[in-house]
């Protein structure tokens, strides 16, 4: 015989509940026991990730807890934009909670596709004080945020760009240490290239994630002055040295047909052990250490991205949970976010799971996240909590978030393929690019200086 | 042997070994891929890759215990009555306007052909709008209307010069023998148009299968196609790429088989239309 379980017995009072309120006339039991939404089912959604593959073990307590249940669906990164892109610009219903895409942020909020949930923090029936929004670390959190400083979602990740050298025993071996600037880089790609078959460098095809850093330090930008001055600034000289020294980068210390990886596969060159040095957000340099496959756990070290001549511009990057314009169960919805992005909550899943890229400080300054993140006797936590906090001071993240970057993106990776592959010289490939990010942007209509 | 023979037979040989040469580079991507499906993800990144490695079968029975096998299934239901409808609608249809001799048939096997003029791109946002109104959203029913839509065009314009080439003295020698109009069709005209059959539901049937784009479009969980579910094995932390293999092998499994089935009649039924002068 079954014996009656924790969740049975809720379910049957939920049911005497609803039954002796019908008898009754009375106001709903439920409601008066703490659970408005009891019986209402939300439709989530957001791309694969682990942090709500750990988070999915807990909704059984989060559906006890309010009487809500959660569909939650996961797809694909490109999936999962594509399809939320479609459902939001036509301002379906058909989703409750979403997960606000980082480089989609600046679109979907701009066009006032996803709420506002200022209204929803400033009453204190709808959110306690405890909750603490001002907790999520500012610089991930301001990509949930428009320019008049609305909140429209709250950061479950953020990705923080560290250097992760997978062979650090050949750099040592090499008798130089973690590269500190560009021109360090370069003297230990040099001294350790193909090294124990191990190329330097590695990176993925997304050129206009992972060499920006490297503009900025050069002092080149991608924009004049992102958000209010969207002017590509792509045909400068300086532009022009960092993509041609960056392509170089890839090309002469780069493992075979790294022009073509995914971010994934260039992980994996590192895990295996066939390229050494990686400038990368934290989320994919961790598994280095930790992942069940990774030859190189012992190996590997950590470090700041180098520093360029006018200083160090790490990427950073966050994505949030919101609630689309168009959802019918907005507060059932909330209920959700606040559970899901509590301080208990995080802490559990970093706790059991060991998650490393959480955005509120309380945790990530926590004893139980730095030991998550210490690696090879390494304080791999306070390297990503100062990159967060670079990201958040001087605002230099602003370019990416712009709704016209995915096309102008697309036009820096061309450009970096072309000069990598000798196609066109860099002058001209970002000559080019400007023209077509140009076109981009008067298309889009937005207004650029001539 | 004479000398001629020696080198007919050498050049016969030198014809053959080039032939499998070129199947096997022709191969080679698919090899890769099923090779790749039974392998550990470490194994798929070892550098050099070996030949001989300990295969094993984790990655098929991951894609069976996850939600894949649900998405294949609704392939296979969803390929198979589309093309099924499509044939069902389409032949009839393709023999009517053969045999319709008004000027008009010309104009209205051209429009047939309009759901094919636009990129499917063009339809997303309708189709959308229209779907999630009629709740057809995440439907197997929604998608199996979609590839017929698109599919009746190609089995009207590939059945039709079947039926132009037939003669019409053989439906009107069964309709003198005191067969109907529908008896003609069935018993007479149907069975000689065998190999243009086979070809047009192999083509039917790879449309609907390969799709993605409105599968990923018009789907969200239920209805999900596996090429879609293929996908989704591309976490944002990583790729799975054993059960990507995998799940592309499967993919290609039933259009293998069902391609095998009918490929006595492919080749003729690609080509028997276009003899028609």
């Amino acid at each position: 015989m079954n014996r009656p379980n924790r969740r049975s017995v809720l379910r049957s009072g939920v049911g005497l509940s609803a039954l002796a309120s019908g008898v009754l006339g009375a106001p709903t039991i439920v409601t008066a026991q703490g659970k408005p939404h009891a019986g209402t089912t939300i439709n989530a959604a957001c791309f694969q990730t682990t942090y709500f593959e750990y988070l999915k073990n807990y909704f059984p307590e989060f559906e006890d807890k309010t009487g809500i249940k959660v569909n939650f669906n996961m797809q694909a990164f490109p999936v999962y934009n594509q399809r939320t892109d479609l459902e939001l610009s036509t301002r379906g219903s058909a989703l409750d909670v979403i997960n606000v895409t980082f480089i989609y942020s600046g679109r979907w909020i701009g066009a006032g596709w996803v709420s506002n949930l200022d209204p929803f923090l400033k009453d204190p029936k709808l959110t306690p004080a405890g909750w603490d929004p001002e907790d999520f670390a500012g610089g991930p959190q301001s990509a949930m945020k428009n320019a008049k400083g609305e909140t429209f979602g709250f950061t479950w990740e953020a990705g923080a760009m560290i250097l992760g050298a997978a062979r650090y025993d050949l750099i040592e071996r090499a008798g130089l240490g973690l590269p500190k600037t560009f021109d360090d880089l370069i003297k230990v790609c040099d001294a350790v290239h193909n090294k124990d078959n191990v190329a330097a460098f590695t990176a993925d095809r997304l050129h206009h994630w992972n060499w920006i850093p490297y503009l900025m330090g050069v002092g080149g930008a991608v924009f004049k002055d992102p958000p209010e001055n969207l002017t590509p600034t792509l045909a400068t000289p300086q532009a022009a040295q960092s993509a041609e020294w960056y392509a170089n980068l890839l090309t002469k210390y780069g493992p075979d047909g790294v022009l073509s990886y995914s971010d994934d596969q260039a992980m994996r060159s590192q895990i295996s052990g066939r390229a050494n040095i990686r400038t990368q957000a934290i989320t994919w340099m961790v598994p280095l250490a930790k992942h069940a496959d990774s030859t190189v756990q012992k190996t590997v070290r950590y470090g700041l991205m180098p520093e360029g001549p006018k200083g160090n511009f790490p990427g950073s990057n966050s994505h949030g949970l919101g609630i689309p314009a168009g959802s019918k169960k907005k507060e059932a919805a909330w209920e959700f976010i606040k559970w899901a992005l509590s301080k208990e909550t995080i802490a559990m899943v970093v706790k059991n799971h060991g998650y490393p890229s959480v955005c509120r400080l309380s945790i990530i300054k926590s004893p139980e996240f730095k030991q998550v993140l210490t690696l090879n006797g390494q304080d791999v936590a306070s390297m990503y909590l100062d990159v967060l906090q670079l990201g958040g001071k001087t605002g230099y993240m602003k370019y990416r978030t712009v709704p016209i970057y995915p096309q102008v993106g697309d036009k820096i990776n061309k450009a970096i393929e072309r000069i990598a592959t000798k196609q066109q010289n860099a002058p001209d490939a970002l000559k080019q690019a400007q023209a077509e990010a140009i076109q981009d942007l008067q298309k889009a209509g937005i207004k650029i200086d001539t | 042997m004479s000398t001629s023979g020696r080198a007919r037979r050498r050049d016969r040989l030198l014809m053959q070994a080039l032939a499998v040469l070129l199947a096997l580079l022709a191969l080679s991507p698919f090899l890769w891929l099923v090779l790749m499906s039974f392998k550990t993800n470490a194994e798929i990144f070892r550098f050099p890759p070996r030949f001989f490695f300990e295969a094993t079968t984790a990655n098929y029975a991951a894609l069976w215990t996850s939600e894949f096998r649900n998405s294949f299934a609704n392939s296979l239901i969803v390929s198979t009555v589309s093309t099924a409808l499509s044939l069902l609608i389409g032949v009839p249809a393709a023999y009517a306007l053969s045999r319709w001799t008004t000027r008009g048939g010309g104009t209205i096997t051209l429009w047939i052909l309009a759901s094919r003029m636009a990129p499917p791109i063009a339809f997303t946002i309708p189709y959308f709008l229209v779907y999630r109104h009629l709740e057809l959203l995440d439907t197997r029913t929604g998608l199996v209307v979609i590839y017929l839509t698109f599919n009746l065009s190609l089995v009207i314009w590939m059945m039709r010069p079947f039926y132009d080439q037939l003669p019409r003295s053989l439906e009107e020698a069964a309709w003198i023998d005191g067969a109907t109009l529908w008896q003609g069709f069935y018993r007479i005209i149907l069975p000689l148009s065998g190999p243009g059959l086979a070809a047009t539901a192999i083509l039917c049937f790879l449309f609907a299968w390969n799709d993605f784009f409105f599968a990923l479009i018009l789907t969200r969980t239920e209805a999900m196609t596996a090429p879609v579910a293929v996908v989704n094995f591309m976490n944002y932390e990583g790729w799975e790429w054993g059960r990507i293999a995998a799940g592309g092998t499967m993919i290609m499994l039933p259009v293998l088989i069902f391609s095998f089935v009918v490929r006595r009649y492919l080749v003729h039924g690609l080509t028997g239309g276009a003899l028609k002068g």
